[in-house]
């Protein structure tokens, strides 16, 4: 028998045992959706699609799936988790405006105007930059930062006019989009570096001939034909932005609060949130009563929803770019 | 010659998972713990000590997650050991609960804020929210917003806390809920105008005000001789009697001398 | 002239001065330049400010010094066991995604080019590929969870006295770790076989080889560098992941075997990783050391660098298979 596996495979056999082995991945993508959905189907029986509003007190109804036994009633599973997802759209959605702004900037710095030193330079820097791990974000901003915006930025006032519905610790909006947006900027700057590269050059030459400097040129010509790139690198920023987990529930104050643009600008940012990824890892311990469990499951599946969605968008949006022949 | 060799790899397979399978089952017992994070400290000291003096004999692995978790856990039988840092409650029929130490509950301030000792109605005050500013606090040399720190809901030293210090109330809306004690201790640590509670162990680690509660210094020695009032106890739990080498950990605890040295060290001893 | 290919950047030629721009442009010239030179000063600080928390708080004793329980974390013990906790879990993501990944592009590229039907499958595995490599860290973790708390799946880490399964364990831990490795993995590996000429196949085919002897003999000894340098993107996509470690290991400061079979034990034993000993010395975690968080976020700063540098070196390194042919 080990004798028969040694000799070489005829082609049907080793067509076919790839290709098994290939299918895996497709097998764990199925089951991976399966399993959670499962899981999480208590919460979406109880509540319906209602879960996804608000209008319930997150926290005690948390406190409640925390307190509940091992056959929880009805009640137990009632959620109401607008605040998390108006806390994860709030926090991606600034993140990735902010970041397209300054990655378009970098590339069009990076591959127009800087000089073949200072290229040389930036380039490996932005590649460190998105190879830091999550956790080293995280402890700058909950050693340094948040201490800073907590003692240097939130003014007494601040903190009196929020009094009674929420406290200013320094944790919160501002942190945590500050360093977000350096997170995934430096993988939107890869995605726009290689497309501004493969835009054809008599495209810009010809601005230039026309009379325009070449900055207006750049603005004019190539940025819009650069487009789809922006599109496909905001796409895998946001998938990015979503799925952070640990950084977030590091610097984002932990408390279910849905920050509220009524009081005012500065201390908006102040505000205390809670995302769909932080809230999983905050209530990971408590994942052995069964409410809880099927509330944590509930708030993967919506992740993983919007990671398939993204996905498939992405896929879509990347089509366009065939057209230029950029490997994105 | 093919099929001798499929026999003996077949033999030895069956040879590894028979001796393998026994061998792990008459391993080391494994006991594992979670709940309070307010005990962790001291469960995890002497599970090491009880380690160090019964090697192979017994492992142990300690988890967190607050009291609440931890009782969930131990009645559904995920854990062996449940640390519980509250007094035991009429759901809690099935559990037997084992005293191992007791625990004063300060509360603290920020360390530049002088505030040497707080009356019973100021505390019930302060963290229910009617006094929201330190310039109601007469001592106080904090300014500004008063800044509640509480637990959250699974801790069993905030259920403790609001039995024993806070009258039965609830802390305020806004407070900010820190998941472990070590988490509350920065909090307050970070934050000039913060108040919170913490256990005695956690409260002496310095880098804080701990606060008088109606006149009486809150330390083991007030705790012990029972002036203070905020004494609560740990607990080790579990679903029916203790049986095993979870039995054999909490009778060594109660009894042993090394025990003992343990949890005078830091805490106050039961009885 | 369009034969001579130009970088846009470059073709200055007479070049027209900022100063006779307009506003607007001047404006965002300016706004480029600052975004490009900040994000260095960013990157400048954080390697900075980490290396000098690094150098004040590491103690070259603390990488080889177990970690220790006490009252006073501050003060005892190194990281030892989160280090080992690291390579370990590396070791089996990566021993269990490498198999995946070239016998995924291997019959991508060699296989699936074939019938309609083939080549559906195809995308279907390409595809699925893409999907897991933009699912979060977090929501793997939470499956792998799921997954490894099945009772049939009890074995692979250890059974609790009330029937509850553990669930997290080294195996647990480093079989999720493999589906983050997966794609960095399987796309070099795929662009290194698509990049060898048809030539060298067609050489092989001509001498009578099947093509699976090729695959073997010829395609990948010469995409060995390209497996490379994707084995180091995916190990250092593994070495930065903390949620999968938090949830998937179980989160003791030591690493804890689990049984009596000697390899077993450990892959059925739970401990800690160089990042959840960062987040758990952090004020995240028990926040009680501070310091060696900083000392352990150095070090680990220090692997992710030099990871990042192996990976240039090896994608310079590469051969070019064109050149080498023609």
């Amino acid at each position: 028998m080990l004798e028969r596996l040694k000799r070489p495979w005829p082609d049907h056999r080793a067509e076919r045992t790839l290709g098994a082995v290939s299918l895996l991945v497709g097998v764990v993508i199925v089951a991976m959706i399966a399993f959670v959905a499962v899981r999480s189907w208590p919460i979406f029986q109880h509540n319906g699609l209602r879960w996804l509003g608000g209008g319930g007190d997150f926290e005690a109804e948390i406190a409640r799936m925390n307190a509940a036994t091992a056959h929880p009633t009805a009640a137990d599973y009632q959620l109401r988790a607008w605040p998390l997802l108006y806390g994860t759209l709030l926090s991606t959605a600034i993140a990735v405006v902010l970041g397209i702004a300054i990655a378009v900037l970098a590339s069009v710095f990076i591959v127009e105007l800087a000089p073949r030193r200072v290229s040389r330079v930036v380039i490996p820097v932005v590649r460190l930059l998105a190879s830091v791990p999550s956790v080293i974000y995280g402890l700058i901003g909950i050693l340094v930062l948040v201490p800073f915006v907590g003692n240097h930025l939130v003014s007494e006032g601040d903190r009196r006019s929020v009094l009674g519905v929420v406290q200013l610790t320094g944790a919160g909006l501002a942190p945590t989009v500050a360093i977000l947006t350096v997170m995934i900027t430096p993988i939107m700057i890869a995605l726009v570096c290689e497309a501004l590269e493969a835009v054809p050059p008599s495209w810009k030459e010809g601005a230039v001939a026309l009379g325009l400097n070449p900055l207006r040129a750049v603005r004019a010509v190539t940025l819009k034909a650069i487009r789809p790139a922006i599109v496909a690198a905001a796409v895998l920023a946001t998938a990015r932005a979503l799925g952070e987990a640990v950084m977030i529930q590091m610097v984002s104050g932990g408390k279910t609060f849905a920050p509220n643009l009524d009081h005012g600008v500065p201390v908006f940012l102040f505000e205390p949130l809670r995302t769909l990824a932080s809230a999983i890892l905050d209530f990971r311990e408590g994942i052995g009563s069964p409410s809880l469990k099927a509330a944590v499951y509930s708030f993967s599946l919506l992740l993983l929803l919007s990671a398939f969605v993204l996905s498939v968008g992405g896929y879509l949006v990347k089509l366009p770019l065939r057209r230029y022949q950029a490997r994105a | 010659m093919h099929r001798i060799r499929r026999l003996s790899a077949a033999l030895t397979v069956a040879g590894v998972v028979g001796v393998a399978a026994p061998a792990v089952a008459g391993a080391t017992s494994l006991v594992t713990i979670s709940g309070a994070t307010s005990s962790y400290p001291l469960v995890s000291l002497l599970a090491a000590k009880y380690v160090k003096l019964h090697p192979h004999k017994i492992r142990f692995k300690i988890a967190q997650g607050g009291t609440t978790v931890g009782i969930n856990d131990v009645k559904a039988g995920s854990v062996t050991i449940a640390d519980v840092a509250q007094e035991p409650t009429s759901a809690d029929a099935d559990l037997d609960f084992y005293p191992i130490a007791k625990y004063a509950i300060c509360v603290v301030t920020n360390k530049a804020n002088t505030l040497a000792n707080l009356t019973s109605a100021q505390v019930s005050a302060i963290f229910t929210g009617k006094d929201s500013s330190w310039s109601q606090i007469p001592g106080a040399s904090a300014s500004g917003p008063i800044e509640v720190f509480t637990r959250t809901s699974v801790a069993g030293v905030l259920t403790s806390f609001k039995s024993l210090l806070l009258e039965g109330k609830s802390v305020v809306k806004s407070a900010t809920e820190e998941a472990t004690e070590g988490l509350m201790r920065q909090a307050v640590e970070n934050a000039p105008g913060g108040i919170g509670f913490l256990s005695n162990y956690q409260a002496d680690k310095g880098g804080l005000n701990s606060v008088s509660y109606n006149g009486v210094a809150c330390n083991k020695t007030t705790a012990a001789s029972g002036q203070y009032a905020g004494v609560s106890v740990f607990f080790e739990v579990t679903k029916g009697p203790a049986s095993g080498g979870a039995a054999a950990f909490i009778h060594w605890i109660d009894q042993s001398g090394a025990a003992k040295k343990i949890i005078a060290s830091q805490w106050v001893p039961i009885g | 002239m369009s034969a001579v290919a130009v970088h846009s950047g470059r073709t200055r030629g007479r070049r027209s001065s900022p100063m006779s721009w307009r506003w607007s442009d001047r404006l965002a010239l300016a706004a480029a330049w600052l975004a490009g030179l900040s994000l260095c000063l960013i990157a400048a600080a954080i390697v900075l400010y980490m290396g000098y928390r690094g150098i004040q708080y590491l103690r070259p004793g603390m990488i080889f010094e177990r970690p220790q329980v006490s009252a006073d974390q501050a003060g005892s013990g190194g990281f030892l066991d989160p280090l080992l906790g690291t390579i370990v879990v590396s070791a089996i993501g990566i021993a269990i995604a490498m198999p995946l990944a070239v016998a995924s592009a291997v019959w991508i590229t060699e296989y699936g080019q074939g019938g309609r039907v083939s080549r559906s499958l195809a995308r279907v595995v390409e595809s699925s590929i893409e999907i897991v490599a933009g699912t979060p860290d977090i929501v793997i973790a939470i499956f792998g969870l799921a997954v490894f708390q099945l009772p049939l799946l009890a074995p692979l880490s250890f059974q609790a006295e009330g029937g509850g399964v553990f669930g997290r364990s080294f195996i647990a831990a480093g079989a999720m770790m493999s589906l983050l490795a997966l794609p960095p993995l399987y796309a070099a590996t795929r662009d290194g076989l698509q990049a060898v000429p048809a030539q060298m196949r067609e050489a092989a085919f001509a001498l009578g080889k099947t093509r699976i002897t090729t695959v073997r003999r010829v395609l990948l000894p010469s995409v060995r560098s390209n497996i490379a340098t994707g084995t180091t993107l995916g190990i250092s996509r593994i070495v930065g992941s903390t949620a999968i470690v938090l949830i998937l290991l179980g989160s003791t400061l030591r690493i804890e075997t689990q049984g009596a079979v000697p390899v077993v034990n450990l892959l059925r034993g739970t401990g800690s990783s160089l990042t959840t000993y960062v987040y758990e010395n952090s004020p995240a975690g028990e926040g009680a050391a501070p310091e060696k968080a900083y000392a352990a976020a150095f070090v680990l700063l220090v692997l992710v660098l030099a990871l990042n540098v192996a990976i240039e070196r090896l994608g310079r390194g590469r051969r070019d298979v064109v050149s080498s042919v023609i």
